[in-house]
């Protein structure tokens, strides 16, 4: 007994020992840190398409030539990123417009500063649109008055994009009812007839059309024509403090913007490294647009609507955001 | 009778196995939202194949067990320095059942602000879940001191150390294993939640990312994995209860007089 006890404390000492190493090998690289002229950044992503640029940017050196090495770590949503950056936890980190403008009302410390993805701005082809299953009699979205729509969050870009399209259809987006479900469990609820209609993006928008969903609306097209959806943000401390790392970051990130931009083949291979996205799929997934600026009369537009669907609090400084 | 068990658990998981494969072959639900037996089996030959999988493997057990020593030291000595200093113990009662019920998951923005993304995030999720479950089983376990063998101790002179030692500590063990065993449980629900919600390294981030990427068998085989852990994790816990209580009458299955 005592000898057991003995072993599972050597045991146990040994493991925190070891453990603690290395997560202190972490924790040196975890913020800001620089050697030799390069400055390492910890970057707050999302595991989806959207930000394959980041991982093309770092791959080919568009990063390392402005002396900034990445650190790209991966959470589930806004809700972990926007406190991450804040805190000065990570430098810099990914969130759609809305969110952005919402935080920024509230008046979170958050400045959004170079591009992250927009929509195509074609009708129908875009990466995100509203669905609905192969034999709904649903078809446009005035229809859905009275119908349950899904979007991935209550109350932010996704809902506002819906009720545009529902009301640029005629509609009233009053009469619809929204409900939350999270991307990637749509197509099978839209599939088992649990809700009539969702606001869908990549990967899972693929997933439907293999399905035989429709497209009825591209509902981000609608909102503006290029819109911007997402940007890259860092907190206003750090960018007061950091300006030099700031403009080094929007410029490597515009190249890599660029460069995304003009090679698909290569964000898809890209894209196949750091998700589980299957090859058959990968294929079939719409690629956003990645313009080097992000366009601001479409984050006005968005942010009127939001501000008539009653998302904001007190409006939105855009030029603190964006400046 | 051991042998009887083995075969029947086999049995059980066999038919469990049996139904994952003929429900959606069936058409009873979809393959493509529901994957047979077979091709989850598929998927996980695959992740065992990739060296990210063992990483992803090592973070999670890491945040696991590191956890579970902190938040079972941290309850074992907050229980017995409770239970041993007058009136800490009524002192603490409402505190300690108002922090109790709160899940650790709601603990989330906070862990990220604090830590960010990192293991860090993981430990105070799992730690604040696991602590309670140690903490309450040494409470009871002290309140179980005979308190005629306490009063002879007493009388025979013994400090409070070697009270704690001698008496209060092997009334409290059976306990204590009770708890850790249910604390090594939570704990691994915490870290791979954890990671799943806040994307820290690890099983939960890589079923995160399978979720997202519409790749349903690879997330169901991640999810095989995280029940495989699980199981192995109780059938080691009940391995050291055995051991360390092999003096105890619950163990050795006879009537102390």
């Amino acid at each position: 007994m005592r000898r057991l006890l003995a072993a599972v404390a050597a045991g146990t000492f040994l493991f925190a020992v070891t453990a603690c190493g290395s997560s202190d090998d972490g924790g040196s690289s975890d913020g800001e840190g620089s050697s030799g002229g390069v400055t390492t950044v910890t970057v707050g992503l999302i595991p989806i398409v959207d930000v394959a640029p980041l991982y093309l940017g770092q791959e080919k050196g568009f990063f390392e030539k402005q002396g900034l090495k990445l650190k790209l770590t991966t959470a589930q949503g806004g809700a972990a990123i926007v406190p991450a950056v804040v805190s000065g936890q990570y430098q810099f980190g990914f969130s759609n417009m809305t969110s952005l403008m919402i935080a920024q009302s509230n008046n979170v410390p958050v400045k959004a500063i170079a591009n992250g993805i927009a929509s195509t701005g074609q009708g129908g082809k875009d990466f995100g649109a509203l669905t609905v299953k192969k034999d709904s009699a649903v078809k446009s979205p005035k229809e859905l008055e009275g119908k349950k729509v899904a979007v991935n969050t209550l109350k932010n870009i996704n809902e506002t994009a819906v009720r545009e399209s529902v009301r640029k259809a005629g509609g009233d987006p009053d009469k619809v009812q929204f409900v939350e479900l999270a991307f990637d469990q749509m197509p099978a609820a839209l599939d088992a007839g649990q809700i009539d209609a969702a606001m869908v993006v990549e990967p899972a928008l693929a997933t439907i059309k293999s399905q035989g969903g429709r497209e009825i609306a591209s509902s981000l097209v609608d909102v503006a024509p290029d819109l911007t959806v997402a940007m890259y943000f860092t907190s206003t401390q750090y960018a007061q403090e950091n300006p030099e790392l700031v403009k080094k970051f929007q410029d490597a990130t515009a190249e890599s913007l660029a460069y995304a931009d003009a090679h698909p083949d290569e964000v898809r291979q890209i894209v196949s490294t750091y998700t589980k996205i299957p090859p058959a799929v990968l294929e079939q997934v719409t690629l956003p647009k990645w313009p080097a600026e992000a366009n601001r009369a479409s984050i006005e537009k968005l942010m009127q609507l939001g501000e008539d669907d009653g998302l904001f609090k007190t409006t939105p400084d855009l030029d603190k955001l964006l400046s | 009778m051991k042998g009887l068990n083995v075969v029947l658990g086999g049995a059980g998981l066999a038919v469990f196995l049996a139904l994952g494969e003929a429900v959606p072959r069936l058409g009873l639900v979809k393959e493509a939202y529901f994957p047979p037996t077979s091709r989850i089996a598929d998927a996980l030959g695959d992740e065992v194949a990739d060296s990210a999988f063992w990483t992803a493997l090592g973070d999670t057990l890491t945040g696991w067990a590191l956890g579970l020593i902190l938040a079972s030291c941290a309850g074992i000595v907050a229980g017995v320095v409770i239970s041993v200093v007058p009136y800490l113990r009524e002192a603490t009662a409402s505190t300690v059942e108002f922090l109790r019920p709160i899940p650790s998951v709601a603990l989330i923005p906070l862990a990220v602000l604090l830590y960010g993304t990192e293991l860090r995030s993981v430990l105070l999720l799992v730690v604040y879940a696991s602590f309670w479950q140690v903490l309450i089983q040494v409470l009871y376990g002290v309140q179980d001191v005979d308190p005629v063998a306490d009063e002879t101790a007493r009388s025979y002179g013994l400090g409070t150390w070697a009270r704690i030692r001698h008496v209060l500590w092997p009334t409290a063990l059976p306990y204590v294993m009770t708890g850790v065993r249910l604390a090594a449980a939570v704990a691994l629900i915490l870290a791979v939640t954890a990671e799943l919600v806040i994307g820290a390294p690890g099983l939960g981030a890589r079923i995160a990312i399978a979720q997202n990427s519409q790749a349903v068998p690879e997330m169901y085989a991640l999810i095989v994995v995280t029940g495989l852990l699980g199981l192995l994790i109780n059938v080691g816990a009940r391995t050291v209860e055995r051991r360390a209580l092999a003096w105890h009458q619950s163990v050795r299955g006879e009537v102390m007089v």
